[in-house]
């Protein structure tokens, strides 16, 4: 067994009494509390999440936006400086690498963040796609904290430790300092709500999050995340996406913009090539859970659960769950298998819980 | 991990709490568990009158992230169910040893011989995680 990786802030977790969980080959903070409270104080004020385990690459050069639009499917080219880009990272063959995050940073600068599972796979792939881009291309994911701070209250309590902080725009990024040294901010997150995420040295990030610790912001842990960006239907690595599938598969064809010069995939993409369909469902009973079977009102099996919990915000089940489109019930008819026992799923077409960001 | 573990009760390697009463075993789950666990959020536990088997499972206790079989340490009839519990979960977080689940009226008392005292429980707890 490899050893597991730890965050600068490891030691933190450990005084504020996290249980502590390998993820993705990390030793990761997975509550520090209660995931109910961690995930209502999201929802409701703020919480800070170590998130140090994700890739930061970063691309240097006249052609840095290029290549980052060539990369991935969504359009990065046409977006304003200072913007943050979600995409899915594609092979040719339309099945997704990973999914990403595109910060343009300034001309010529852009900053690539990807799941921490995914690092070495994304480096690579992307790094074989480099040549004939006049940009350089570096993994700094070991040179890099980041914390998220996110909820309602993320914008009033960071201005409090940044005095000059700009009410910048959601999905916007920008370079200042903190401490005086340098960080990237950005109006980003996994959560739905408001807030920020801080990237910088290791030292200046862990100064950031003792000072929003020590300001009652709520340590969050892994847990309350994913609870998080369930109830407002983030995908996530691993679960809705895989290697297997391509982005339509997932709902994202939203991301594929066909009408870019060229990028990976564009071709097999072009046709929308979904054999599944991701579908929100939501029970009054029961709580369903990844891999459960997914069922039509004649009890056959239409797919399955990629992500399930309960909704600390309805007190419902909810769940994403992958169907097979030539089974797709008509009538839109759901059950999801819970220990042998069908319970009724309501299809929602909307998130679970709308999330509060600008 | 600090845990309660009351004297008068028998345990299970599961992390259940039993109490024997005549011929009647009351069933719940720890003060260790319901801390492992964190918010309970739900409970399935079997209709009365139904039987269940030492070494088998007989519910699920669920937190928001995490599904826990429950296993019997005996065997018998359902004779009673903890519906305030069922339809409030959340009991068992705040007070695991009045948060019963199931009374059992077991066929051999004998079974529970084999359960662990609150003392080797404890020592249990100590070397497991």
């Amino acid at each position: 067994m490899t050893q597991l990786l730890r965050t600068h802030l490891y030691n933190e977790h450990v005084k504020l009494g996290a249980k502590i969980v390998p993820f993705a080959g990390w030793d990761m903070p997975v509550q520090y509390s209660s995931v109910k409270d961690e995930a209502l104080a999201v929802r409701n004020s703020a919480g800070v999440f170590d998130v140090g385990h994700m890739g930061e690459f970063f691309l240097d050069g006249k052609d840095a936006e290029k290549f980052a639009d060539y990369l991935v499917t969504n359009d990065i080219l046409n977006a304003s400086n200072g913007k943050a880009i979600y995409s899915p990272l594609c092979r040719e063959n339309g099945t997704v690498v990973d999914d990403l995050i595109v910060y343009k940073l300034a001309p010529g600068r852009v900053m690539i963040v990807v799941n921490a599972s995914n690092i070495e796979k994304d480096f690579n792939w992307m790094k074989s796609k480099h040549k004939g881009f006049d940009c350089t291309f570096v993994n700094k994911s070991n040179d890099y904290s980041l914390i998220a701070l996110q909820g309602p209250k993320s914008f009033e309590i960071l201005k409090t430790i940044i005095k000059d902080l700009p009410d910048l725009d959601y999905y916007s990024v920008f370079e200042t300092a903190f401490d005086g040294q340098p960080v990237i901010l950005a109006r980003t997150g996994y959560t739905g709500e408001d807030g920020f995420e801080i990237f910088g040295s290791h030292t200046t990030v862990e100064n950031a999050w003792k000072k929003l610790v020590a300001a009652k912001v709520v340590p969050c842990g892994l847990a309350s995340r994913d609870v998080l960006r369930l109830e407002v239907c983030f995908p996530l690595y691993g679960h809705e996406l895989n290697d297997e599938v391509n982005p339509y598969d997932a709902g994202l064809g939203w991301t594929v913009k066909g009408s870019k010069t060229n990028f990976i995939g564009k071709e097999i993409l072009a046709s929308k090539p979904a054999k599944y369909k991701l579908v929100k469902l939501e029970l009054e009973k029961g709580i369903p859970r990844e891999g459960y079977p997914v069922l039509n009102s004649a009890l056959e099996v239409v797919g399955s659960v990629t992500s399930g919990s309960m909704s600390v915000v309805t007190g419902k089940g909810i769940a994403l769950a992958r169907i097979q489109i030539d089974k797709a019930p008509k009538d839109e008819v759901f059950l999801v298998d819970i220990r042998q026992k069908p319970y009724p799923a309501q299809l929602v077409k909307k998130p679970f819980v709308t999330g509060g960001h600008k | 991990m600090a845990t309660n573990i009351p004297a008068n009760l028998q345990y299970t390697k599961e992390h259940e709490w039993t109490l024997l009463s005549g011929d009647t075993v009351t069933i719940g789950i720890t003060d260790f568990a319901q801390s492992s666990l964190g918010d309970i959020v739900f409970l399935e536990v079997p209709e009365v009158g139904s039987e269940i088997k030492s070494g088998s499972t007989f519910g699920v206790v669920e937190s928001i992230k995490s599904v826990s079989d429950l296993y019997s340490p005996v065997t018998g009839e359902v004779i009673a169910k903890n519906t305030d519990v069922e339809a409030s979960p959340d009991k068992i977080n705040a007070d695991a040893y009045g948060a019963w689940l199931i009374k059992v009226k077991v066929k051999n008392t004998d079974e529970l011989k084999n359960l662990l005292s609150p003392a080797q429980y404890q020592e249990f707890c100590n070397t497991s995680h």
